[in-house]
């Protein structure tokens, strides 16, 4: 080696301009480095503080539940269980009431004659509503004790927090200052659960005058006055032999119950009810915005798969050069449009078409129309299929692009059609990348806003899936918009907050579940490619 | 690749095939090209190409890269419909007496009787089963026994039966590349075509496995009308019957395949099988 002299070897010393230590490669391969860091690091954070700030709710929930249930608001609920069942009863009362005036009014009847007719029987309708009102009373009574209660309990809760971040601070003598009430939430109760007997007392009362009152029930001509009137009959004694339900339930309950961080989680997952700024009691359940922004995205798939698949086998397959430079930018066009476009067309333009053509002669057929909403899911469904459309399309295509020459010649050379080949062997070649298409759709729709937020109607309630295809034309809120309607006025830190942290975390699980299923999918198709 | 599936079988059928001359009487002639013309866009392919290929002998097609044998083999199954630019000019070809650019010609139909195995290997990602009987399930044949029957003589026809007959479920893409190819083939016999078109079927296979498939045209050729088109010269020799020297789009020289190695006509096809281009 070093038998050369050093004037005859190669010289391989870099010939980079160098500054400050670092050659042109090595700052830009900083540059992209550092940019890749960045952007791992932010998207980190990210995760970190939605992650905390959800799990905070967890705990802050159990605490209002505890509240909840120690004032004994929960106590008070039960018994207005009770209170609802008997006002549903008179709903249906009077409802046999306006059917009856209808009637009248439209065999000819002049409105002073019809009003005679509807006075005979008056006194048995306004005393079954006379029933009802000394429950009313002493659950308005309860209440109003039990809120109080939780109320000023907050308070002091809140007035101790604030004595203890002065005492924190070093400002003791402020902190001495303040003159916090203690409030003994079991007493207040007791001024409530005393009062039990009264309950019952009014329990007695009801099972006595209810089957009395029964027999005096006016009986029509009209047979389907009589049989909703039978119907009636039926209701009521079927409230008669509730009604030890209701006391029993009130009896088990019991306010020294504590409530498992486990029951929060539950109740968040499983609850039924969102119900935000109530003066009763708040609840953050996620199944109402979980249901309508699923059923939003089944409308929307069952439109855009169709669609987007069928458009990509078409452009790939089927087209002539001409049209596929024409169909395919097209389609990737409207994913430009921006969502609060789409939604304004929404309901600018489609929700009112929607509910017009429902109103035409040749719909009747369909049970459920005319419709009375403008914004439902359906028209929310639609518009969203439109935004996955080019998603679906777009992968599809690719998908279908991957697939070998060679497999379209093999098949077409044993005489098969351009038809039997697409169906035969390109579609199920091509079968996982399109459903991992599909499940990107998905995603895509799911995590909509705009769209929903303006055209889905935006009523917070578990979808009647007992309505059957009519369920689709129900106006429903989401997870998305949900987020987006109320984070902008919470109170930073506030329980209602942090359930829209956990929301937006459900969202971020779904997302992330559905991105690792199509990756699993678009893997397993190269593998069987070989 | 599996040694053991591909284990070596000596072909005794390597030398020259025997008697050309009385092949020649025997077969008359099922492909017929007339003055053939043919384009991609505005560049022409083929010139003026005239050529008989008789029934149950094998014609190889040779020449460089580029000289219009796989074109012109594809012409007559009508592959090249799938090529958007693609037309014929001036001339026609017969297969059986009939011109397959005749507008009343389905090419369907037309494929069923022409079969084709194609450079690279290319089974469907289905179970071998599915395979071969793929060109029947298009036809509407759904019938379990005939379906099986198909399979075992198909993939017997290709000497494949011995090797894969106990799993059948498997995917094709599962075997080996010469098994592949053996499986394509079997997959076009199942169709029960006239003439087999096979485009450098042995290209992409290793010897062991060209001999193989080398030993099976042999078989194949006492049932059906094959043409192959091949860049190896040494395979030319071996299996066909006849050989058609191609250049630059044009027939210069087809005769017994003996002739052509021996002594060729023309100047061009001896530069050729010589060496000295190409």
């Amino acid at each position: 080696m070093s038998d050369r002299e050093p004037e005859d070897r190669y010289d391989l010393s870099s010939r980079r301009k160098s500054f400050l230590g670092l050659t042109k490669e090595s700052a830009l391969k900083g540059l992209f480095g550092g940019n890749a860091f960045v952007s791992i690091v932010v998207l980190g954070l990210i995760t970190f503080f939605l992650f905390k700030e959800g799990f905070g709710f967890f705990g802050q929930y159990r605490e209002d539940l505890t509240i909840y249930r120690k004032s004994g608001l929960e106590y008070v609920e039960l018994m207005r269980e009770e209170q609802n069942a008997l006002s549903a009863l008179n709903r249906y009362l009077n409802s046999i009431r306006t059917l009856q005036s209808e009637q009248l009014t439209e065999s000819g009847l002049e409105f002073s004659d019809v009003k005679a007719v509807l006075r005979k029987d008056e006194d048995f309708f306004y005393d079954f509503e006379d029933l009802a009102f000394p429950l009313r009373e002493h659950i308005l009574e309860a209440s109003e004790v039990v809120a109080t209660a939780r109320d000023s309990y907050e308070e002091m809760l809140d007035l101790q927090e604030h004595r203890q971040n002065l005492i924190n601070a070093g400002r003791q003598s402020e902190a001495n200052s303040f003159e916090i009430t203690e409030i003994d939430l079991g007493q207040m109760f007791e001024l409530v659960k005393s009062k039990e007997g009264d309950f019952n007392a009014i329990n007695r009362h009801l099972e006595e005058e209810i089957p009395a009152l029964l027999e005096r029930a006016p009986i029509y001509d009209d047979p389907d006055l009589n049989s909703r009137m039978n119907r009636f009959k039926e209701l009521a004694t079927l409230f008669l032999s509730e009604i030890p339900v209701y006391e029993e339930r009130i009896v088990l309950w019991n306010r020294e119950d504590a409530i498992s961080i486990g029951e929060s989680f539950t109740s968040f997952i499983f609850g039924k009810k969102w119900v935000t700024n109530s003066s009763i009691q708040n609840w953050y359940g996620i199944v109402p915005l979980f249901s309508g922004s699923l059923l939003v995205a089944m409308i929307a798939m069952f439109f855009a798969v169709p669609f987007g698949v069928g458009a990509a086998v078409y452009v790939n397959q089927v087209a002539r050069p001409l049209e596929q430079n024409l169909i395919k930018p097209f389609i990737e066009f409207i994913s430009a449009i921006p969502s609060v476009v789409i939604g304004f067309f929404g309901i600018a333009v489609f929700g009112t078409l929607i509910r017009n053509m429902s109103g035409w002669d040749s719909m009747e057929w369909v049970n459920f129309f005319p419709l009375s909403e403008r914004l439902t899911g359906f028209t929310a469904g639609c518009l969203l299929a439109l935004m996955a459309i080019p998603t679906i399309f777009t992968l599809a295509e690719d998908a279908l692009n991957n697939v070998p020459i060679a497999f379209k010649e093999a098949s077409m050379a044993l005489g098969s059609t351009k038809l039997q080949t697409i169906i035969r062997i390109i579609v199920p070649t091509a079968l996982s990348g399109i459903i991992s298409a599909v499940l990107l759709g998905f995603g895509r729709v799911i995590g909509e806003t705009m769209v929903v937020l303006l055209c889905a109607g935006n009523r917070i309630e578990i979808p009647q899936f007992t309505e059957g295809i009519g369920v689709f034309f129900e106006p429903v809120h989401t997870m998305t918009g949900i987020i987006a309607q109320e984070l902008g006025e919470v109170v930073n830190g506030s329980l209602h907050y942090r359930a829209l942290f956990v929301v937006g975390l459900t969202l971020f699980l779904i997302s992330l579940l559905i991105n690792y299923f199509a990756q699993k999918i678009v893997l397993k198709f190269q593998i069987s490619r070989g | 690749m599996s040694l053991v599936a591909d284990r070596v079988e000596p072909s005794t059928k390597m030398d020259v095939p025997e008697s050309e001359s009385q092949a020649d009487e025997r077969n008359r002639s099922l492909i017929k090209i007339s003055n053939f013309d043919f384009f991609y866009g505005d560049k022409q392919a083929l010139f003026d190409i005239n050529m008989d290929i008789a029934e149950r002998e094998v014609t190889a097609f040779i020449g460089p890269s580029g000289c219009g044998k796989s074109t012109l083999l594809r012409c007559i199954n009508r592959m090249n419909d799938l090529i958007d630019i693609a037309r014929i000019g001036r001339g026609n070809v017969q297969v059986n007496g009939v011109d397959v650019y005749d507008e009343r010609v389905d090419a369907t139909e037309l494929r069923k009787r022409v079969g084709m195995v194609f450079q690279k290997s290319n089974p469907f990602p289905k179970s071998i089963y599915e395979n071969v009987v793929y060109g029947l399930r298009i036809q509407g044949i759904n019938r379990k026994s005939v379906l099986d029957d198909t399979v075992e003589r198909c993939l017997k026809g290709a000497a494949l039966w011995e090797e894969v007959s106990d799993r059948l479920d498997t995917s094709g893409l599962s075997l080996s590349g010469g098994q592949q190819q053996r499986l394509c083939i079997a997959r076009a016999l199942a169709v029960e075509p006239d003439i087999l078109l096979m485009d450098e079927p042995c290209s992409a296979l290793d010897p062991v496995a060209t001999a193989k498939v080398e030993e099976l045209i042999n078989n194949l050729k006492n049932r059906y009308t094959i043409v192959i088109v091949t860049h190896n010269m040494q395979q030319a020799a071996r299996v066909s019957d006849k050989t058609a020297f191609f250049y630059l789009g044009n027939l210069i020289e087809m005769n017994a395949t003996v002739q052509i190695f021996m002594s060729p006509e023309k100047e061009q096809t001896e530069a050729y099988i010589s060496g000295r281009f190409g």
